[in-house]
């Protein structure tokens, strides 16, 4: 049977050596979940610690010896014991089999849901777990998807994943330090360089990658100049690292004499995947990182990623996602027999227009991109959505084609027209 | 046995239509779609892209104008998360660059440059992609109102606007689309042969909303 014991901090989330020094020296297998909370599995431990009463005390004494207030909840998954640790000054202990009927009372927020779906459960009415838990699956799945059938086996205190046992980090780390110091950038680079090798070889030897790089110049009068380096994918290959550490390097240069250099990677484990014989080329991961990094010093990080489209009826309602080449699924096949489509293309942010109207109807439209008299138009459509919420919208749509031929979409959004885009 | 040399097209492959049309865009060289506004150039560039991400490919989308309309994408059938999109805000430079950038970087299948209206462009430009691309096997095409003089393009469509589509009599009730004509303006003989059915060399397409 599992049993799972979540210590959560009173006060201000201690350092997270100290909570877990105190887990560790309970059970071998520990959990760290961040912000000052930490899980143990406390099935087997009563030959050592007596029953789970006595265990929760223990922990307790533990960690107030320690210099921690902590508050300690047992039960038989993550969500239930942190709902039992904070349900008092001390802590409680939830009896087997008994997560669900003790959830059921438990607010919705325990399940740190994201503000979208938080107002979403909201606008439902479900204020409790207990309520989660009691919707029929099926719809839930069809309006959340699995993330909806995920929380609710959580608030019916179904947890199937296991323990993620804490294991020390090695620290992938290197140095180089340059008596007589180094003036120009040109040898800082050659030197970051070469400590990019070293990580990258400590690295693969443990078949890691990294997801990321700092690293600390240390100038003459004891400053400090250091900056990090996010890549879009896991590297491993030195040579991109260093060409990507020398483009930071260049973009931020170090303000003086460097007289050490420290470069530090963040490893992660990178499965391995095998393309087939079916698939299409696509970018290599190391040439897309350097590529999307000098994009990213053209164009902005905002401006780069895959198009989304919102759910919501909202015109030019769109999200950039990042790109990811490498996609754990198929492609889409084409749709059979689908006509070619007219495209619009959007004027961001829409240009203010000045239309002439005549009973009731757009005869002129004139903006800083076109001019003309309108020889055929239809309208409006009128769009309008979250007037649930505290920012409502309102429009109606034109589609319009001038006297040019040009054809245009107008919107009119209760009080300006804007030229919304150009159908072409 | 004997192998053809020609193989069959892919089931639902139109060989009068866009399909056939779309065929011709050689890889590894520039490509350009030049005409006015209205007059069916970024549909077609988008029936492109929706072609290519269907089947398997990546596409990378410089746009030069911040024109992109997503939801008309995905209505043409793109797979959106296939497309790399890169929204340069009205900026010629960086949307050179990028464009430059994203040829050089085997892996994709379709590299688009959408400059609209957007320019004037150096002529030193078109030279230097078509130098980025060589070699690889993407298509690179340039979206613009008008062809660059000395551009090396190997193949020009040029789009001209027909009419518009309606529906319902007077009064109308709604847009239904665009009819416009597609044809060569210009074609470099060694990089492909065309082998349309429409043997002049223009299509006439009917775009719908």
């Amino acid at each position: 049977m599992t049993r799972i014991a979540c210590l959560a901090a009173v006060d201000e989330p201690p350092a997270p050596a100290t909570l877990l020094q105190v887990a560790l020296a309970h059970s071998p297998r520990v959990e760290e979940a961040g912000a000052g909370r930490v899980y143990l599995d406390a099935a087997g431990l009563e030959g050592l610690f007596g029953d789970e009463p006595c265990l929760a005390t223990r922990l307790r004494e533990a960690a107030a010896a320690a210099g921690l207030s902590i508050r300690v909840g047992i039960a038989g998954c993550r969500v239930a014991a942190l709902a039992a640790a904070r349900s008092g000054p001390e802590g409680t202990v939830v009896e087997p089999d008994g997560d669900a009927a003790y959830l059921a009372a438990v607010p919705l927020s325990l399940l740190e849901l994201s503000d979208d779906l938080a107002a979403r459960l909201a606008r439902w009415g479900l204020r409790m777990l207990g309520e989660l838990a009691a919707l029929p699956t099926a719809g839930l799945f069809e309006r959340l998807g699995g993330e909806g059938v995920r929380l609710q086996r959580l608030a019916r205190g179904e947890d199937p994943r296991p323990l993620a046992s804490w294991r020390p980090m090695p620290l992938f780390e290197e140095s180089v330090a340059c008596e007589w110091g180094m003036e120009t950038l040109a040898p800082v680079v050659e030197r970051m360089g070469e400590l990019a090798g070293r990580v990258c070889a400590s690295l693969g030897a443990r078949g890691l990658a990294a997801d990321g790089f700092e690293w600390i110049c240390r100038l003459a009068g004891g400053r400090v100049h250091g900056g990090s380096l996010t890549p879009a994918v896991p590297m491993l290959d030195a040579t991109a690292v260093a060409g990507l550490l020398r483009l930071a390097l260049e973009a931020r240069p170090p303000r003086g004499i460097v007289e050490s250099l420290t470069l530090r990677g963040r490893p992660v484990r990178v499965s391995p995947a095998q393309e087939t014989l079916t698939d299409r080329s696509r970018p290599s991961p190391r040439l897309l990182a350097a590529t999307l990094n000098r994009l990213t010093a053209l164009v902005g990080a905002d401006g780069i990623g895959a198009p989304a489209l919102l759910d919501t009826h909202r015109p030019d309602a769109i999200v950039l996602r990042e790109y990811d080449p490498h996609p754990d699924r198929l492609p889409r096949r084409a749709r059979g027999g689908s006509a070619p489509v007219l495209a619009l293309r959007r004027l961001r942010p829409p240009a203010p227009a000045a239309v002439t109207l005549a009973s009731g109807r757009p005869v002129a439209v004139r903006s800083g991109r076109l001019a003309g008299r309108i020889v055929a138009g239809v309208g409006p459509w009128r769009s309008s959505g979250d007037w649930w919420t505290q920012r409502p919208w309102l429009q109606d749509e034109w589609d319009v084609e001038l006297a040019d031929g040009t054809l245009c979409r107008l919107a009119h959004d209760g009080s300006d027209w804007h030229l919304a885009g150009i159908y072409d | 046995m004997t192998i053809p040399i020609e193989s069959a097209p892919p089931p639902g492959w139109d060989r009068e239509g866009i399909d056939g049309l779309l065929g011709l865009l050689p890889p590894g060289r520039l490509s350009e779609i030049v005409g006015p506004r209205s007059s069916g150039g970024s549909s077609l560039l988008l029936a492109l892209v929706a072609r290519v991400t269907t089947s398997g490919g990546q596409v990378a989308f410089v746009d030069g104008m911040d024109a992109l309309d997503p939801a008309s994408t995905a209505a043409a059938g793109a797979d959106l998360s296939a497309l790399l999109w890169v929204r340069c805000g009205g900026r010629l430079r960086p949307a050179l660059a990028a464009a430059d950038l994203l040829a050089r970087c085997p892996g994709f299948s379709l590299v688009a440059l959408d400059l609209d209206e957007l320019g004037p462009v150096p002529a030193s430009a078109h030279v230097r992609l078509q130098r980025a691309v060589e070699g690889s096997d993407a298509i690179l095409i340039v979206r613009s109102a008008r062809h660059r003089e000395g551009s090396p393009a190997s193949l020009v469509l040029a789009t001209r606007r027909l009419a518009s589509r309606w529906m319902g009599l007077r009064p109308l009730t709604r847009l239904a689309g665009l009819r416009s004509e597609v044809s060569i303006a210009r074609a470099r003989p060694h990089a492909f042969s065309l082998g349309s059915g429409q043997g002049e060399g223009c299509w006439t397409l009917d775009w719908t909303l």
